[in-house]
């Protein structure tokens, strides 16, 4: 893993997977008044990195990701997505992506709904890739099921699942285990873990988690609250794959101290 | 429904007939005795059992008649949902159309089916055709409105799901706009059947010349009011029958959908 880092020295945008430069995001509230979510964000992602992205609620995080997915535009500065606008990347069907809703067609088998970028993207489906995905995600002979009537932590993996079929260039997370338990979480972060170290691809994820962050990533960046800014930054040294006992070492606990610390400033507690 | 085991004797579908329907039996045993002991004119109150008589006697009146009235019925219904789902599907597409749609459909629905069936009678004739055309109305406005809000509907993130994948305008209708609508144009149909049975008796009871309510109308100007009783029967169960299976159906649907 050579993960560059963003203190790197300059090289051409082109060799980001995802640069965010200098980006800043005002949104206009009803009534005309503004509302800046972020200001001057820069951040740089490598090839095959996992950055995580770490603030508290409403620090502008959730926005960052939207830019990247080219849901929103940006208000100043400019995100591009392997060289180019976002737009391009997933007009041609390159982007995963997992919200914190599921976001599961309740009217669709599991199997339809891993099935349906293919469906968007006029692509033949492919059911062998389907069927290991399902395998890598745990839910082989779910393939009949509707979303209700699986759990929350299994309505994420298949949102996961789906996220992954397109082998796409880019993966961008956003809160994808936000909803679930504390237990079940931890389990979804080491099956995640296991998942990624696999495929490998340019990941974008962001929680609120110190753990999550620091368990799943090579680079957790830390927001203030808003506007969003980028407050700290630090490279986890834990080799891949990771297996959950990385989370009971002293270095781990002690970098999960620094990023708390840093995410709570003084005075406020 | 209930939580009844599966093996049932016959006693219990006996017990069960009568905790539901003994107000139903004890109606017509009241009725009964009711014009037996007073002696009532039957031009004014029939029997019930020379109503049941007619109904069993006579199945050929009552089988065209209602044939012709559910056809109606049933083939106004799916034109008027037709109707009604693609014009909501235009003005989810455009919304310019919408914005003259939407109100042309209020105020067209507005107008009561009483004042519509002169009108539309003379226009398409004094026949089966108004008869159609005034079930196509009744079932074009909660098809409409339904349908169009049904579109709107989408399950939670699906929409930044499928900008995301870079889905096509005609994709995301095809895949999640109109799928997301079938919840509700189950509930247009639930809503409008029972309706839809009973607009085609009321136009054909004012100005048709055949199905039940041309019969109904007939026989009781004639003061046979078995015949009148019996087609009222019929036309009760008739739409007990539409609305039970759209309500079926709409539970059959919503177990695969929701």
């Amino acid at each position: 893993m050579n993960a560059p880092l963003s203190s790197a020295p300059a090289t051409a945008p082109e060799a980001w997977a995802i640069n965010v430069d200098h980006v800043g995001k005002t949104f206009t509230l009803d009534g005309g008044k503004e509302l800046k979510a972020i200001d001057d964000v820069d951040i740089k992602i490598g090839q095959g990195e996992f950055v995580a992205l770490l603030g508290p609620s409403g620090c502008g995080k959730s926005t960052i990701l939207r830019l990247v997915a080219a849901l929103e535009d940006v208000s100043t500065g400019r995100v591009t997505v392997e060289g180019s606008n976002p737009t391009a990347l997933s007009r041609a069907h390159r982007l995963g992506v997992a919200f914190q809703d599921h976001a599961l067609l309740p009217w669709l088998t599991i199997r339809d709904n891993i099935a349906l970028p293919y469906k968007v993207a006029g692509r033949p489906v492919d059911d062998k890739r389907i069927a290991e995905l399902l395998a890598l995600v745990g839910l082989s002979g779910f393939e009949k099921a509707r979303p209700r009537q699986l759990s929350g932590g299994m309505r994420q993996r298949v949102s996961i699942a789906r996220a992954l079929v397109l082998k796409p260039d880019v993966l961008l997370l956003d809160e994808p285990f936000g909803a679930l338990d504390a237990v079940t979480r931890r389990h979804m972060n080491v099956e995640l873990q296991r998942i990624w170290s696999e495929q490998r691809i340019t990941t974008l994820l962001v929680t609120h988690s110190v753990e999550e962050a620091l368990f799943l990533a090579d680079r957790v960046i830390v927001m203030s609250g808003r506007p969003g800014r980028i407050i700290k930054e630090i490279q986890v040294p834990f080799a891949r794959p990771r297996s959950p006992d990385v989370q009971r070492t002293m270095e781990f606990h002690h970098l999960a101290d620094e990023l708390t610390l840093a995410l709570e400033p003084e005075g406020h507690h | 429904m209930s939580p009844v085991s599966q093996t049932r004797s016959p006693l219990d579908w006996v017990k069960t007939a009568i905790s539901r329907y003994w107000g139903v039996v004890g109606v017509l045993i009241a009725w009964q005795a009711w014009v037996t002991i007073t002696g009532v004119n039957s031009i004014v109150i029939p029997h019930p059992i020379n109503v049941v008589g007619d109904l069993v006697f006579n199945p050929g009146v009552y089988l065209a008649n209602a044939g012709q009235t559910l056809f109606l019925a049933a083939a106004g219904l799916i034109l008027g949902m037709a109707l009604g789902t693609m014009v909501a599907i235009v003005a989810w597409s455009s919304r310019i159309l919408s914005g003259i749609l939407v109100p042309l459909g209020l105020i067209f629905s507005s107008v009561p089916v009483v004042a519509l069936i002169p009108v539309l009678a003379r226009l398409l004739g004094y026949d089966v055709k108004t008869v159609l055309g005034i079930v196509i109305i009744i079932s074009f406005f909660p098809a409409f409105v339904f349908t169009a809000a049904g579109l709107k509907s989408l399950p939670p993130g699906s929409s930044d799901l499928f900008k995301v994948f870079g889905a096509s305008r005609w994709t995301r209708f095809v895949h999640l706009v109109l799928p997301s609508a079938v919840p509700n144009w189950m509930i247009a149909l639930r809503l409008s059947a029972p309706p839809a049975v009973l607009s085609a008796m009321l136009a054909e009871f004012l100005m048709g010349k055949s199905g039940l309510g041309f019969l109904f109308r007939q026989s009781a100007t004639e003061f046979a009011t078995e015949r009148a009783f019996g087609t009222s029967v019929i036309a009760t169960v008739i739409s007990v029958l539409c609305f039970t299976s759209a309500v079926a159906a709409e539970k059959f649907i919503n177990e695969k959908w929701k």
